[in-house]
C-alpha cells in the first residue's frame, strides 16, 4: 500500500511540475470548455431574441401581384425588398434565409377564389440558423390563409366555426431546466469526455513515457509490486483528471455568472449546489479512464503509438449522446447501469434539478466501478509482460 | 552473495527461436569485485536481467544470499541494488529526489533516506549537483545519480550493467574507486562490461561470456595459467574464439 502512495506522490509532483501539462489541465481546458457552451448559449439567447422582434427582411418575387398581401405582410413587423436575381442561389449560398414568390396566376386564381399559389423557398437542412424565420414567415401566411378564409365565409354566409371541427391547444410542460436543446446535451458530453481521456498526457507521461526514458527498468527494480506502481499511476492520473474538471467546473460557474442574465440561455447554468454531485457522476469515469488510458499507453510501444490510440477512446463518451439524438427516449432503468449513458443521464438530471434516488447512485456508480475495476486488472496484467520493461 | 545456476533463456523473433543465454552458471562472492565479460550480444545483459528479477529463467535458478529469486522474487530485489543498462532518470525531479523515491519503494524512512544521501553524495561527489533538477544533467551526473539510488537501501549485492558507459575518464576513474570502496565493506559487487583492460583492473574474479555461454571463469591469473599466454588480453581472446565486439 505504502508503495501505491509513494509512486502516487512522485507521480503527481512529476506532473505538476511540468508546465505544458499543467497549462492545458488547468488553464486551456477551463477556458477553452466554458468558452464554448457559454459563448453558444449567449449567441443563441441573441439570435433567437433578434429573430423574434427584429424586423424581417422577406424578398418576394412577383410582389406586384399580390398587393394585399404583401401590405398586409408589411404590417406584421416584415420588410419587403426586392428579390435577389436568381432566388435558389441567393438560398443556397446563405444570403437569404427565405424568398418567397407569389405565383404568375395568383391574381387569376384569387378571384376565381381558387387557392392562390404562393411558394417559399428555403434550406431545411439548416434549422439552426434559419429555422425560426421559416416558421415565422409561415405563420404569417397561414394566420393571412385564416384570416381571409374566415372573410370569405362570413360574406358567403356561413360560420366560420363549421371550417374549423377541431381547435388544438397547447400547454408546455417545460420548466426552464428541462428544455432539452444542443447546448444542453453538449454539456454533458464535453464533461464526460474530459473526465474521460483528461488524463492522457499524465498517462502517457508516467507508462510509454517512462519506458521512453528508460526509466521503468529501474523502477521495476524495486522491491515495490507491479500493481502497487501501476495502481499508484493510475491513481495520480484520476486525481489529477479530477483536479482539472474541477477547476473546468468552477471556471465556468464563473464564466456563467459574469454574464447578465438576459445575455444567456440559463438552461445551461451549472447552480453552485449541483457541483459536488456532478464530480460524483463522473468520478468512476474518470477512473475509468485513467485506467484505460494508462493500460494502453503500457501497451503502446512509445509515446506516439499511445497517441494514435486515443481516437477510439474519445467515440466512446460521445456513443450515449449520439443514442439520445437519435432516440431521446424517457429514461429507462437499464439505462443508468450502463456506463456513458447513465453518467450522461444523471448530469442531465442534476442539471435539471430533478430527484436521483439511491438505487439509481448505485447503478450508475457501481456499473463503471466494476467496468474500472476490469480495466485494472487487463492493465496489471498488461504491466507483468516482460518485455515492457526490457525493450532495450 | 549471487549464485546463478544453469539459467537458460530464449526469445522469440521474426526469424524464430533465439537462445540468448545458455546454461550459464557462477558464483559471485561476497567482499569481492566479480566481472562479467563478454562481446556485445553475448548475454550479459539477460543474464543480468534474471538475477535481478526483470526475467524469469526459461530453466535454471538464481539464488541470492541464498533466497530463490522465483519464489521470493521482491525479496530478492530488496537485496539487490541495480544499475540496470536503461539508467533513466526523472528529468522534473531534483537528484536528491529521485534517490528518495527509491529509498521510499524500498521501504525506508525519511530519517534513513536523508542519511544515506548525505553518504553516498559524499562517496560519489554529487555535492553541487544533488539539489538540482535533473534536466540537463551530464552523463557522468546521470550515472551517479542512478547509482546513488540504487544503493539507497545500503544492499549487501551490487549489480551493475556496463556501469561505465558513457562516462569520460575522470567519472571512470572515480567510479573504479566506488566499487572497491563497495568490495572493501564485504559487499558482493558484480559488474558486467565489454571492456577488457576495465575488467582486468577491478575483478578478483572474472566470468567470460560469449554466445550465450560460460567459456571461462576463475581469477585472472587462473584464466592467464589456463590459457598459457602471458597477456590477459590475448587470454580473453582465445577463450572467446573470437575479438569481434570486444573492443568497440
Amino acid at each position: 500500500m505504502s508503495a501505491v502512495w509513494t509512486v502516487f506522490r512522485k507521480e503527481l509532483l512529476d506532473a505538476l511540475r511540468d508546465r505544458r501539462m499543467l497549462l492545458v489541465a488547468f488553464v486551456v481546458m477551463p477556458l477553452a470548455v466554458p468558452s464554448i457552451l457559454v459563448g453558444m448559449s449567449a449567441l443563441g439567447a441573441r439570435k433567437q431574441a433578434e429573430k423574434i422582434e427584429s424586423t424581417l427582411e422577406l424578398p418576394v418575387i412577383g410582389a406586384q401581384r399580390a398587393p394585399n398581401l404583401v401590405a398586409w405582410l408589411g404590417s406584421h413587423n416584415l420588410r419587403i425588398v426586392a428579390p435577389p436575381a436568381d432566388a435558389d442561389a441567393a438560398v443556397r449560398n446563405q444570403e437569404r434565409e427565405v424568398v418567397l414568390r407569389i405565383d404568375e396566376s395568383y391574381a387569376a386564381d384569387w378571384r376565381a377564389a381558387q387557392p392562390a399559389r404562393v411558394e417559399l423557398v428555403f434550406d431545411s437542412s439548416r434549422p439552426m440558423q434559419s429555422g425560426t424565420t421559416i416558421a415565422r414567415v409561415r405563420n404569417l401566411l397561414e394566420a393571412y390563409d385564416r384570416e381571409v378564409g374566415v372573410l370569405r365565409l362570413i360574406a358567403r354566409g356561413v360560420h366560420p366555426a363549421l371550417a374549423s371541427p377541431l381547435r388544438v391547444t397547447s400547454r408546455d410542460l417545460a420548466t426552464p431546466e428541462s428544455r432539452f436543446d444542443l447546448g444542453q446535451q453538449l454539456l454533458p458530453y464535453l464533461l464526460l469526455l474530459l473526465a474521460f481521456i483528461g488524463g492522457m498526457q499524465l498517462a502517457i507521461d508516467s507508462t510509454a513515457g517512462e519506458r521512453e526514458r528508460q526509466s521503468l527498468e529501474p523502477l521495476l527494480t524495486t522491491p515495490a509490486s507491479r500493481e502497487a506502481i501501476i495502481s499508484g499511476k493510475i491513481l495520480a492520473t484520476a486525481a489529477f483528471t479530477l483536479m482539472s474538471v474541477a477547476v473546468t467546473l468552477l471556471a465556468y460557474r464563473l464564466a456563467f455568472s459574469l454574464m447578465p442574465g438576459d445575455r444567456v440561455d440559463l438552461s445551461l447554468d451549472v447552480p453552485a449546489h449541483s457541483l459536488a454531485p456532478l464530480l460524483i457522476v463522473i468520478l468512476p469515469i474518470v477512473l475509468l479512464g485513467a485506467t484505460l488510458l494508462t493500460a494502453l499507453a503500457a501497451f503502446a510501444r512509445s509515446h506516439r503509438e499511445a497517441q494514435s490510440y486515443l481516437p477510439l477512446l474519445i467515440f466512446l463518451p460521445m456513443i450515449p449522446t449520439l443514442f439520445l439524438m437519435v432516440a431521446p427516449v424517457k429514461t429507462q432503468p437499464w439505462m443508468l447501469a450502463v456506463p456513458f449513458l447513465s453518467q450522461n443521464q444523471l448530469i442531465l438530471r442534476i442539471l435539471r434539478g430533478e430527484a436521483v434516488t439511491a438505487l439509481e447512485w448505485a447503478s450508475s456508480l457501481g456499473s463503471a466501478l466494476l467496468l474500472a475495476g476490469i480495466a485494472w486488472l487487463v492493465a496489471a496484467r498488461l504491466y507483468y509482460r516482460e518485455h515492457l520493461a526490457a525493450s532495450g | 552473495m549471487i549464485e546463478a545456476d544453469g539459467l537458460l533463456k530464449s526469445f522469440r523473433t521474426r526469424h524464430g527461436e533465439i537462445r540468448a543465454v545458455d546454461r550459464v552458471s557462477f558464483r559471485a562472492a561476497d567482499g569481492q569485485i566479480t566481472g562479467l565479460l563478454g562481446p556485445n550480444g553475448a548475454g550479459k545483459t539477460t543474464t543480468l536481467r534474471m538475477l535481478y528479477t526483470l526475467m524469469r529463467p526459461d530453466r535454471g535458478r538464481v539464488l541470492v544470499d541464498g533466497i530463490d529469486a522465483a519464489e521470493r522474487p521482491a525479496q530478492v530485489r530488496s537485496r539487490l541494488g541495480v544499475l540496470p543498462d536503461a539508467r533513466g532518470i526523472y528529468k522534473r525531479l531534483t537528484a536528491r529526489e529521485n534517490i528518495e523515491y527509491f529509498g521510499r519503494l524500498q521501504g525506508l524512512d525519511a530519517a534513513l533516506i536523508r542519511a544515506r544521501t548525505a553518504r553516498l553524495a559524499a562517496a560519489l561527489d554529487m555535492g553541487e549537483f544533488l539539489d538540482r533538477a535533473a534536466e540537463g544533467f551530464s552523463q557522468g551526473q546521470r550515472t551517479k545519480t542512478a547509482i546513488a539510488r540504487a544503493l539507497v537501501h545500503d544492499p549487501r549485492n551490487v549489480l551493475l550493467d556496463e556501469p561505465a558507459n558513457g562516462l569520460d575518464v575522470m567519472t571512470t576513474r572515480s567510479l573504479r574507486q566506488f566499487l572497491r570502496g563497495l568490495k572493501a565493506e564485504g559487499r558482493c559487487v558484480l559488474f558486467s562490461s565489454h571492456i577488457m583492460p576495465e575488467v582486468a583492473q577491478l575483478c578478483d574474479r572474472i566470468v567470460v561470456i560469449a554466445r550465450g555461454r560460460v567459456v571461462a571463469d576463475g581469477t585472472p591469473d587462473e584464466l592467464r595459467g589456463a590459457t598459457g599466454l602471458a597477456n590477459l588480453e590475448d587470454a580473453f581472446v582465445k577463450v572467446i574464439g573470437t575479438e569481434e565486439g570486444l573492443f568497440a
